[in-house]
């Protein structure tokens, strides 16, 4: 009977709890979140950003910018004061250390292939890789879902994604020069890279 | 558009199918004896199918059974658009396949009966034990509230819950001749999505608007003016010359024969197809296991693990609350699903409840591609939840409808995938 042996053994040295999705810190204080941008932040839909794996400066100045209001959204400037309210800090590294995946959403190949032949101008700041750069405040494109991307192209273009604020000054210009018609394209080659 | 659809839903639910074609279908009898720690969750809703998933998520050695006699859950938020023919009902529908997957043990019946002292759920002729109830029954009509409505169900539609009567409802709409009068009544709150009513009142007026341009739509409100999203609907019918809103306007009686409802102020307002939502209270078996207030309408709970105040061991989430500063929506349901969810796996493993609070996202239609929204979000103050804020969208946009997309399609996820 080795084989129940060895099972009552593992019975009885388990943990009453197996350390599952819920244990880590912050993750019950980041439950709210899962609505929109799914278990763990990794959003299953066109619209939600993926915040699994998310860097932490950038999720805090995300929550920081909308709960003062300076970045507009009905949606996140209540919930970004409950995240302030249940602890930046610890949330942001929920997230970060939640495994990320590419977004799920599927992809209009010749979209994809439209949006290579003009992401050059993309990677000035946010590198080859689309990955960004934490020293300079430059945050990871790669794999989020195309409608988000191409929001974020639209909001940066009318000035109506944090406006006033000075570090988005060199996106805000670039986007004024980039068609409308060619966000969606960039935005699916994005989702496109891994 | 997300690969996480109706059919990857349903064909993961094939597997469940596939079981009961084989004859593996559970049945009560085998769930008579429990080994183990068991949290049985009546209603498989908005509230019940997340906290069956989150219990399973939190500490998977808890046995989750789950009691929903529908098989399939149809989305209440954007059943709106079915009435308006923008959406097909089997856009919103979903199997239970996904829950499965996580280990609930999904159980087409009906609970009738909760025995808190022998800690027991009664399903047919047997019983279910469990170590914590999870309750979340949703809401019940107060079918006595309106004269000659228990007896004329089958042809004054409610459409409050969606599934058939929301395509019957569709049907009666598209079947009334142009030049016809449609009458929506909204009970007094509370009730069941207090945005829902005034929502409908736009998808039913923009699909008169385009299919039956002499038509009109008359909505009397019980309340004295709308009660959600007030200045952000009120502009939205500014687009609606065929809607005719009239506050303080509850019906009282309803007589299919003459197709006529009559207000409390005695007035009669004659219809050719009546959309009557009812008043409502607590789910049924909530009431019968006195876990309703002093009102005999809602139940009151801790609002850290949403224990019944009335007895132990049950927990009540949902619409079928009541004493939280949240509205009966959707989200707030989910949000209650996951907190209670946490708090009884906790509580089963004395381990400390941590102060979760819920959030509220609620999108409403107003018309077949602009929407508008307001989103709540709460803390915990001592021992209450209380709000932080609430913003509105300064309009209504397309914007604002694909944030409603990605909202449903991330939230039906989280409640069943």
């Amino acid at each position: 009977m080795p084989t129940l042996v060895s099972l009552l053994l593992l019975l009885l040295l388990a943990p009453a709890v197996a350390a599952g999705p819920l244990d880590a810190p912050g993750a019950t204080s980041a439950l709210a979140c899962s609505a929109c941008h799914g278990l763990g932040g990794q959003s299953p839909s066109n619209t939600m950003p993926i915040i699994a794996g998310i860097t932490p400066w950038y999720f805090k100045k995300a929550i920081q910018d909308y709960a003062a209001g300076k970045r507009p959204s009905p949606e996140m400037e209540p919930y970004a004061k409950m995240v302030v309210q249940f602890g930046v800090d610890e949330i942001a590294a929920y997230f970060a250390g939640q495994p990320r995946t590419p977004s799920s959403v599927k992809l209009d190949a010749a979209a994809v292939e439209r949006g290579r032949a003009a992401a050059a101008q993309c990677t000035v700041c946010h590198g080859v890789s689309g990955k960004g750069d934490a020293s300079k405040s430059v945050p990871d494109l790669t794999g989020q879902p195309p409608g988000y991307l191409r929001n974020q192209m639209l909001l940066f273009k009318s000035d109506r994604r944090s406006p006033g604020d000075d570090t988005l000054k060199a996106v805000k210009a670039l986007m004024k020069t980039i068609p409308d018609e060619q966000f969606a394209d960039l935005a699916a080659y994005w989702s496109s890279v891994r | 558009m997300s690969h996480w659809t109706r059919r990857h839903f349903l064909g993961t639910s094939g597997i469940g199918l596939g079981l009961l074609a084989a004859g593996c279908a559970p049945t009560v009898s085998d769930f008579a004896q429990k080994s183990g720690r068991r949290v049985v969750v009546i209603g498989g809703g908005w509230g019940g199918a997340t906290a069956a998933k989150y219990v399973r998520l939190a500490d998977p050695s808890i046995e989750v059974v789950l009691l929903e006699p529908n098989k399939e859950f149809v989305s209440c938020p954007f059943s709106n658009l079915v009435l308006s023919g923008v959406r097909s009902i089997d856009s919103i529908s979903f199997g239970y396949g996904g829950l499965r997957a996580r280990g609930v043990r999904v159980l087409h019946e009906a609970a009738t009966a909760i025995e808190p002292d022998a800690r027991r759920v009664k399903v047919g002729d047997g019983y279910i034990q469990y170590d914590r109830l999870i309750v979340s029954p949703g809401v019940e009509f107060q079918w006595e509230q309106v004269e000659g409505l228990a007896a004329a169900q089958d042809r004054v539609l409610h459409a409050w819950k969606a599934g058939p009567q929301t395509v019957a409802l569709a049907k009666q709409l598209q079947s009334m001749a142009d030049g016809g009068v449609f009458v929506l009544t909204i009970p007094p709150a509370a009730y069941r999505c207090p945005p829902g009513p005034y929502e409908r009142a736009c998808q039913v007026a923009w699909y008169l608007q385009t299919n039956k341009p002499k038509s009109k739509l008359i909505v009397l409100d019980a309340n004295p003016n709308v009660i959600s999203k007030t200045g952000l609907f009120r502009a939205a019918w500014t687009k609606y010359p065929n809607l005719e809103y009239r506050g303080s306007n509850k019906v009282v009686k309803v007589d299919p024969g003459v197709r006529e409802v009559t207000t409390e102020l005695g007035d009669k307002v004659k219809y050719d197809v009546v959309n009557l939502i009812p008043p409502q209270r607590a789910g049924t078996i909530v009431v019968s296991a006195d876990l309703v207030g002093a009102d005999k309408r809602w139940c009151e709970v801790n609002h850290l693990t949403y224990e019944s105040v009335k007895h132990k061991n049950v927990h009540v989430i949902g619409d079928s609350t009541t004493g939280l500063p949240v509205p009966k929506s959707g989200n707030i349901a989910n949000a209650m699903g996951k907190i209670c969810a946490v708090a009884v796996t906790r509580m089963l493993n004395d381990k400390p409840v941590p102060a979760m609070a819920p959030g509220n996202t609620c999108y409403s239609w107003v018309s077949d591609r602009e929407a508008i929204a307001v989103v709540n979000s709460y803390k915990i103050d001592g021992d209450k939840v209380v709000q932080i804020e609430q913003k509105l969208t300064p309009g209504q946009s397309e914007a604002w409808a694909q944030n409603a997309v990605g909202w449903a399609t991330s939230i039906w996820q989280d409640i069943l995938g």
